[in-house]
């Protein structure tokens, strides 16, 4: 199965995502997850970027919290909105939204 | 004169939810509140960013641009324009790695009041010295 998950949350999702296993996992940061790619806590990345999984964040929602490209983990590729449809049509056959 | 003590206390990150926006508009509005109030009566607001609310105080917010609101930035610069008292967690910015260059300022509006970076103990004693405490 090739799953994309959309983390929307930052402290709140971590467990669900860490059980979700799949031939090929995307995981699509957008809203409060863009914090996933960006903030170190304790100076340790998300332990969301761990996994074995494509990652990508949304341009859109890093800009508007006063984010930029600079602050993105060299792990995660940042999107915009024309990207993710690419994503959801082209790349995952499942999307689910956590 | 008798004043009361609010704590307005902000503890979840900005936008996708309105309770951040929700705080601070709730803490500005003591500027009206006077008029329910009896002579001599007033109360003292005070705007507490604790947890992965610090994440609201980051600068350079571009919420108009991508989803058509008012920035959570705007908001905090407009409480520090009414000379709001706010105040930020430092363990909570130090935690995240957040410096401090890149918290949200209204110098450029001509505000006096700037973010107070304090440790959790100081918030903890504006708890304490508070009459109403309200959780966003």
């Amino acid at each position: 199965m090739k799953l994309g998950v959309f983390v929307n949350e930052f402290k709140t999702v971590v467990e669900t995502v860490d059980r979700l296993t799949a031939e090929k996992l995307g995981l699509i940061f957008i809203q409060n997850g863009v914090f996933h790619a960006t903030i170190k806590e304790n100076g340790k990345s998300s332990p969301l970027l761990d996994k074995t999984a494509n990652f990508y964040v949304l341009a859109e929602d890093l800009a508007t919290r006063g984010l930029t490209d600079a602050d993105v983990d060299n792990r995660v590729k940042v999107v915009n909105y024309g990207d993710v449809v690419d994503l959801i049509f082209n790349d995952y056959e499942k999307i689910v939204w956590l | 004169m008798s004043m009361i003590d609010l704590a307005f206390i902000i503890q979840r990150p900005p936008y996708k939810s309105e309770t951040s926006t929700l705080g601070l508009t709730h803490a500005i509005s003591y500027q009206v509140v006077d008029m329910f109030l009896d002579d001599g009566q007033g109360v003292i607001p005070k705007v507490c960013f604790i947890g992965e609310g610090v994440f609201n105080c980051i600068s350079e917010h571009k919420s108009m641009e991508n989803y058509g609101v008012t920035s959570i930035e705007s908001h905090v610069k407009n409480s520090l324009l009414v000379d709001l008292d706010m105040y930020v967690c430092k363990e909570d910015i130090d935690r995240f790695g957040i410096p401090e260059n890149r918290l949200v300022d209204a110098e450029d509006m001509g505000a006096d009041k700037k973010l107070q970076i304090v440790p959790f103990s100081e918030i903890q004693n504006i708890l304490n010295n508070s009459k109403h405490i309200f959780i966003f």
